[in-house]
């Protein structure tokens, strides 16, 4: 579950990236953020994981305050970077089960959960190469890996589904829907629609650093009273201001 | 032309300042640079007082001009060799490489343009090599207006030819072995070998230094062509001379015409550069990036051997020390200076005829200076430690993913122990390596050796985390490659001069106190004093280092 209340977030003290947020996501639920390129998605999602620090606001994981119980907190998530560049000289192997480590998953759990992802991730043959050697979207799996390694009771993405084949992408979707199943939730920022529109429970549209709207698709349909495509109602949404 | 213009501007604006400072604290940054200044002015007053006793010596009999051959010719060599290193890293092994390739531009466009940018490079070692020298000719010589106009544009011009002759080495290299798929072994090996030339030209350096000290026996090899190093640096350089002929006669139209042939020269130099990159330099550095892969299931035991569980700061160290090894950059930069620095300092043991005098007679005073021997080797250590640039560039080298650091699930103090430790135990093993050294050349006791260990190591762990404090307070998160993270930055020479105050205070404050005190009573004061700093260090970086790693935002 993660709870933002009235967070707000400005640089060079002017210009206000996220503008006094509000929103929850309770267990259970697969939780989509939408917004055009710089509206604050990446922000908020830094603000989040304790990435960067909000000028105002409380955000909560799981009833742990991010800025206060900060390693409690932290325990509660696993976080999928925008980019998955990282640690590029260690293999895949040595990742994954230094994600394990920093998180504390024990030896038994910890083999058999990756065995299990790499399988389904089709990343048996690549986990003894150095993650160098990987394609954008082998890198971008390996690091959903070392989050799902850990099985994290908030699962937080930022624009995961970047680069991934059709297959790894399907693999993924179905594996945030599992998550959300089993009750716990998953927050996604995204600017595919479909994707948004067909795999999420609810959705809030950010635009400018602020929520245009927050609910599920029909409920929007409903509030704009129109039939048409979450994709029409995006660009109405966003076009002005 | 325009493009490449253009090119040089992007990629300087790219390679960002030498360190960022945060906003509002400019100040500190210079405070900083002034001290690095008045901690290398030492050096540059006994450098500037050496060259005037230099040119007293050979004006008396008219041969005064052979100190500027003697000095163009040196930085002419000294820019070829750190010009094969530029050329390397900033033409092939930088990361923007990849985004000029399918850009419409001519290899030389984009080759002119990183040249420039190696240029600039160089100017700051020229700076520091040949500014003192052409200003204390200049003063001595009474030279006039003009002198120093042609030593500005000399000054510029310089290092273009020994850049243009590594630049077309590498390419040449570099054309002929494309090993783009073992690129990380290429390096290594390559690093490997130039410190080894580096080596051997220090160990070349050394023997002839017994006569380099002597003024006097200088100014004969200068005269009578003897001095091997300066005739292989005048040989290398025929066109320095030209360089020599226009500075002397700076007030004669001779001058102006040596000035001419001097730049036209290196004009031509240029295009020769610029001809030979259009047909090597694409060809080379295609594909540059690629990396090995075997694709192959991890079996059983590595399985086990890699996916064991350890604890998170272990863990947090033992990537690091992975990640040190494996980078080519990091390796050559972070980690084998300090082990190179105990084979440095013995060389000399070689170069010196009487050798075998000098050994007793170091191991009598060893023996007979008790606490102020200890104190000197600790200072050593902690010169050795800071040396060792691991823990000045620990949040450095994270880069743009420093940020993951703070998602993950650990206290500041356990990421400061995982990124600690590294640098602990490569100066530590550095360390060992000179005392064993050491022990082996002079005869001293095996009892002293373990002291001067046991007390090093709260000495070592000091300098270490000094090193990451300075780090955390100016880290240079925005690189784009990796070379550019540990040696396009001011933080480790911060963490030198750093340790070289601390080792000198000690010193001194030994000297002071301790100039009777015993082997024992040194050895447990510093051991004492030490773990007390460490102690008071390690307080204040559980109150506010979570603050500062917070701060940190990229």
């Amino acid at each position: 579950m993660i709870e933002l209340n009235g967070v707000s977030k400005s640089y060079n003290g002017t210009y206000k990236a996220v503008d006094h947020l509000d929103l929850t996501v309770p267990k259970g639920e697969i939780f989509g953020f939408l917004g055009p390129n710089g509206a604050g998605k990446t922000t908020t999602i830094k603000m989040i994981t304790g990435i960067i620090k909000p000028d105002a606001g409380q955000i909560r994981i799981n009833g742990k305050e991010i800025g206060v119980d900060t390693i409690e907190a932290k325990k509660q998530f696993g976080y999928v970077p925008d980019s998955p560049d990282l640690f590029l000289r260690l293999k895949g192997l040595e990742y994954v089960s230094f994600m394990a480590d920093i998180y504390g998953v024990e030896q038994e759990v910890r083999n058999s959960r990756i065995h299990s992802l790499a399988k389904r991730f089709d990343m048996l043959d690549a986990l003894g190469d150095t993650i160098q050697s990987y394609s954008h979207g082998m890198r971008q799996k390996i690091v959903i890996m070392g989050v799902l390694v850990h099985h994290p009771e908030v699962w937080i993405l930022d624009e995961p589904l970047t680069g991934l084949d059709p297959k790894s992408s399907y693999t993924l979707k179905e594996m945030m829907r599992e998550h959300a199943d089993s009750g716990r939730s998953v927050f996604f920022s995204t600017h595919v629609l479909e994707v948004a529109e067909k795999l999420c429970d609810r959705v809030a549209i950010i635009n400018k650093g602020k929520i245009l709207f927050c609910g599920t698709f029909p409920q929007m349909q409903e509030h704009f009273q129109s039939h048409e495509s979450l994709e029409s109602l995006f660009l109405e949404l966003t076009k002005h201001e | 032309m325009n493009n490449i213009w253009l090119l040089t501007k992007i990629m300087l604006k790219n390679a960002g300042p030498l360190w960022k400072s945060k906003k509002g604290s400019g100040w500190k940054s210079i405070l900083l640079l002034v001290a690095i200044l008045v901690g290398m002015m030492p050096m540059v007053i006994s450098g500037a007082w050496f060259l005037s006793g230099l040119y007293d010596g050979l004006a008396m009999i008219g041969q005064e001009s052979a100190l500027l051959g003697l000095g163009l010719a040196l930085v002419s060599f000294t820019i070829f060799v750190l010009g094969i290193v530029y050329v390397l890293t900033v033409f092939y092994y930088s990361q923007d490489v990849e985004h000029f390739l399918p850009l419409p531009l001519a290899p030389r466009e984009i080759l002119g343009a990183k040249f420039l940018v190696a240029l600039i490079y160089e100017y700051l070692t020229e700076l520091i090599l040949l500014g003192p020298l052409l200003i204390v000719f200049g003063i001595k010589s009474g030279a006039g207006l003009v002198f120093y106009l042609y030593s500005i544009l000399l000054f510029l011009v310089v290092p273009i030819v020994p850049l243009v002759l590594a630049s077309l080495l590498v390419m040449l290299f570099m054309r002929y072995t494309n090993i783009g798929k073992k690129k990380d072994r290429f390096r290594l090996i390559g690093g490997i070998i130039g410190l080894g030339a580096a080596l051997g030209f220090q160990f070349f350096v050394q023997r002839q230094r017994g006569s380099m000290e002597d003024v006097e026996k200088l100014q004969q090899q200068i005269l009578s062509g003897d001095n091997v190093l300066l005739n292989l640096a005048t040989q290398l350089f025929p066109t320095s001379k030209l360089a020599v002929f226009a500075l002397v006669n700076s007030g004669y139209l001779a001058g102006l015409g040596y000035l001419l042939a001097f730049i036209l020269t290196t004009g031509a130099a240029v295009l020769l550069f610029l001809f030979a990159g259009d047909r090597l330099y694409f060809a080379g550095v295609m594909g540059v990036s690629e990396s090995a892969s075997k694709r192959k299931k991890v079996g059983g035991q590595d399985f086990a051997k890699l996916a064991k569980v350890r604890s998170p700061w272990w863990s947090y160290a033992l990537k690091e020390w992975r990640m040190l090894w494996r980078t080519p950059a990091y390796m050559l930069n972070c980690l084998l200076p300090s082990l190179i620095m105990p084979v440095f300092v013995l060389i000399p043991l070689f170069g010196i005829q009487e050798r075998g005098e000098l050994i007793t007679a170091l191991s009598g005073w060893i023996e007979g200076m008790g606490g102020l021997s200890l104190a000197i080797f600790f200072a050593g250590s902690l010169f050795i430690a800071g040396m060792n640039s691991a823990s000045a560039t620990a949040i450095t080298r994270d880069g743009q993913g420093f940020f993951l650091n703070k998602t993950f699930p650990i206290s500041f103090i356990q990421l400061l122990m995982g990124k600690l430790l590294p640098g602990v135990m490569m100066s530590f093993i550095s360390i060992l390596f000179l005392l064993v050294a050491a022990a082996w050349f002079l005869n001293i006791s095996p009892i002293f050796l373990l002291i001067c260990l046991l007390v090093a190591l709260p000495g070592v762990v000091l300098i270490n985390v000094l090193g990451i404090l300075i780090d955390i307070h100016m880290p240079k998160l925005a690189w784009t490659s990796e070379q550019e993270a540990v040696k396009q930055n001011l933080n480790p020479l911060f963490a030198i001069l750093v340790a070289l105050l601390t080792a000198g205070i000690t010193v001194v404050l030994v000297f002071l106190t301790q100039s009777q005190g015993s082997l024992l009573s040194v050895a447990v004061m510093l051991f004492i004093v030490f773990s007390g700093l460490d102690f008071l260090l390690y307080r204040v970086l559980v109150k506010k280092g979570p603050g500062w790693i917070e701060k940190i935002e990229n």
